[in-house]
């Protein structure tokens, strides 16, 4: 009796779970629809990436309201908008996403006639291999992965800063053990340690991924950890005396360090070996319905003043040309935010990598950990 | 006769069924579909994209991988690594638990057999901590655990008075072991505590009667009959450690890594849904069975005591 009732309350849940999907997505159609009604542009965009000024200027000139939701990585944003998250007019995601939106149609072009200030652009950031002609992107802000350290320290220790050996060769991690932090990043550091051995960042031959994956088991027992956001506070704080990390990043905990008054003060520079440049694009969704508005806000962010308002506040790189006439002077000399044409050559863009190649680099990665 | 007995019987199929038809249906829509749904999952394709590749070829799509694999099962036993992860994520599991009990088990005594107005006060004590947020808890330790800490400071000055070496407690597994014990140290002191509360206290008196030294009535009395609030204290802790991916992420070193990391990695940058669900279901396949042999280790413990 029990096994012939089973089915039917199977079938009964099953119903119900799918009565609940599909209220939810209805759900989500009906802020789409509202949107639509309203005044209102839609930005999915990255933890404090845009300064509040600006956002008010914005407000001003389109006579609309501004609204923003956050994500902290490309991967979180993808799974979202996959989930069925819609309603947003603009993405800010990185190269490698775009590719991915691009190619699973979730983009609308640009119409380029509505959007003059594009000449701003130095040439340099436009037809990227994930968006050739930039039929849908506009590059809004780039950041570079590189190494920050703790200067009186690199100093005292007489250490090289130039170079992805001073996280490698055991030489140099000997008089820092302990006081290094490295990505906890499969590609970014794979990246670096490729780029160290002389590869590209997207080579993806197994024999060159060994090669690497050996290189960052020889020097993990003098990693501190792996971190992605805590390397901030404790290298302002001093417990980190070297680390592998974003520009911006970078850029925050210098800054932290000056204002708390520590006695030390936190540098930055590009490795020689080149590095990985992470380019942020403005993108249209498909699904966005506010075109016009989402155009008035690229062509926006496109003047030099508004663009350099972001790099005043986190000291991200600007692909605009007109901007650098805003940017304070000590963050427009750095060359570790704005690299110079020599460095330009060695930086690249991360591109994806198909399914097979994925397992593979997950694999050694937990090889990595584990040993 | 004949009548009246069928209709008492299906008064007690529906009577039956109301009982057991909720829990039942909870079960299977929380539990049952979710894990089919798992099932499934872990034997298709990844998505070019992240999410999974579609089960039949789109019409007019170039041919490719479609349909069901066991790709992700190979993959998981084709190398030795992920059972080295398994092993060691169930050690940390235990090592947790067998500490976690060691803890909890002179405090929820200690709440137990205090008096009745001071017991509520110290159980809110104990639960006090989830007031606040489980992550800024663990952050908290990042700092007290850091190595400019007073903590820090202390530990190795008393290293250092025994001619040891400074050492360094972030970023180690013993940072780990600290955070995953704090984070689950209640979960085992309020099942103890329930069941020790519930203890007649004229058995001991007995026992103190009978000449029994403070020793055999903890051994002989108390803790045998606090054997079924071990059990659940000690599933409690045992199975949310097994899947903890945040605690080593933020206290965890260079080599602190454990299969709820693994898994988390399938999902977000890996983008690999279907081996991350193949993990998942190892994991639950892992745990029925350790929860097998300690349900029948507790019946096996508990009925050999009832003999005594």
């Amino acid at each position: 009796m029990k096994s012939r009732r089973f089915p039917r309350v199977a079938l009964a849940s099953f119903v119900l779970v799918c009565a609940m999907f599909t209220v939810g997505c209805a759900r989500q159609d009906e802020n789409a629809v509202s949107a639509s009604r309203e005044n209102v542009l839609y930005l999915f965009n990255w933890n404090n990436y845009i300064a509040p000024e600006t956002v008010k200027h914005f407000e001003k000139l389109c006579n609309c309201k501004f609204s923003q939701d956050y994500y902290s990585d490309n991967e979180e944003m993808l799974a979202k908008l996959a989930a069925g998250a819609s309603g947003y007019d603009l993405i800010v995601p990185t190269g490698n996403a775009i590719d991915t939106l691009i190619r699973q149609g979730a983009l609308r072009p640009l119409d380029k006639s509505l959007l003059p200030n594009l000449k701003n652009i130095n040439p340099i950031y436009l037809d990227t291999a994930f968006d050739p002609g930039n039929i849908y992107s506009v590059p809004y802000a780039y950041t570079l992965t590189l190494l920050g350290f703790n200067q009186e320290k690199v100093k005292e220790l007489d250490l090289p800063t130039d170079t992805w050996a001073i996280i490698f060769e055991p030489k140099y991690l000997e008089k820092i053990k302990g006081r290094v932090t490295v990505l906890d990043s499969q590609r970014e550091l794979m990246a670096a340690a490729l780029r160290y051995l002389g590869y590209s960042v997207n080579d993806a031959d197994e024999s060159h991924w060994k090669q690497a994956t050996d290189l960052i088991v020889r020097a993990k027992p003098y990693w501190a950890a792996f971190s992605n956001t805590s390397y901030i506070k404790e290298l302002a704080i001093g417990n980190l005396w070297v680390a592998h990390g974003y520009s911006n990043d970078m850029f925050q905990a210098a800054m932290d360090a000056k204002k708390t008054g520590r006695k030390f003060t936190i540098g930055y520079s590009t490795p020689k070996e080149g590095t990985v440049l992470s380019l942020d694009s403005m993108v249209l969704h498909q699904r966005g319905s506010r075109p016009d508005l989402a155009h008035q806000f690229i062509n926006f962010m496109l003047d030099g003043k508004n663009s350099a308002e972001l790099t005043n506040l986190i000291g991200s790189g600007n692909p605009n040309s007109a901007a650098l006439q805003y940017i304070q002077p000590e963050i427009a000399e750095n060359k570790a935010i704005f690299p110079d044409a020599e460095s330009l050559v060695r930086l690249e863009m991360l591109r994806d990598l198909d399914r097979k190649q994925r397992r593979l680099l997950s694999r050694l990665w937990t090889e990595i950990k584990l040993r | 006769m004949i009548k009246g007995n069928l209709k008492r019987d299906k008064e007690n199929r529906i009577a039956k069924f109301l009982v057991s038809g909720p829990p039942l249906l909870f079960l299977i829509v929380f539990f049952a579909a979710p894990s089919l749904i798992m099932i499934l999952t872990s034997f298709r394709f990844p998505g070019e994209f992240g999410g999974l590749a579609p089960l039949v070829s789109p019409a007019g799509a170039a041919p490719g991988e479609f349909g069901l694999t066991p790709e992700a099962y190979q993959f998981f036993f084709s190398n030795v690594l992920y059972a080295e992860i398994f092993l060691k994520s169930f050690g940390v599991a235990a090592a947790t638990t067998l500490i976690c009990l060691i803890m909890a088990y002179p405090l929820a005594l200690l709440i137990a057999r205090s008096e009745k107005r001071f017991r509520n006060l110290m159980v809110l004590l104990v639960v006090l901590p989830f007031a606040s947020n489980f992550l800024i808890r663990i952050y908290a330790w990042m700092i007290i655990l850091g190595p400019e800490s007073g903590f820090s400071h202390a530990v190795n000055a008393v290293l250092g008075a025994f001619g040891m070496g400074p050492v360094t407690l972030l970023f180690s597994p013993f940072a780990v072991m600290v955070g995953m014990v704090y984070v689950h140290l209640p979960f085992m002191v309020l099942p103890l505590y329930t069941n020790l509360e519930k203890h007649d206290s004229s058995l001991l008196d007995a026992a103190l009667d009978l000449g029994a030294s403070a020793w055999q009535r903890f051994w002989l009395i108390t803790w045998p009959l606090s054997l079924p609030g071990v059990f659940s204290g000690a599933a409690l802790v045992f199975i949310p450690v097994l899947g903890m991916f945040a605690v080593p992420d933020i206290l965890g070193g260079t080599g602190d890594i454990l299969i709820g990391n693994l898994i988390k990695d399938q999902f977000l940058g890996t983008r690999d849904w279907p081996f991350g669900s193949a993990l998942s279901i190892m994991l639950t396949l892992a745990v029925l069975s350790v929860a097998g042999l300690a349900t029948w280790f507790a019946r096996s413990a508990i009925g050999s005591v009832h003999k005594v």
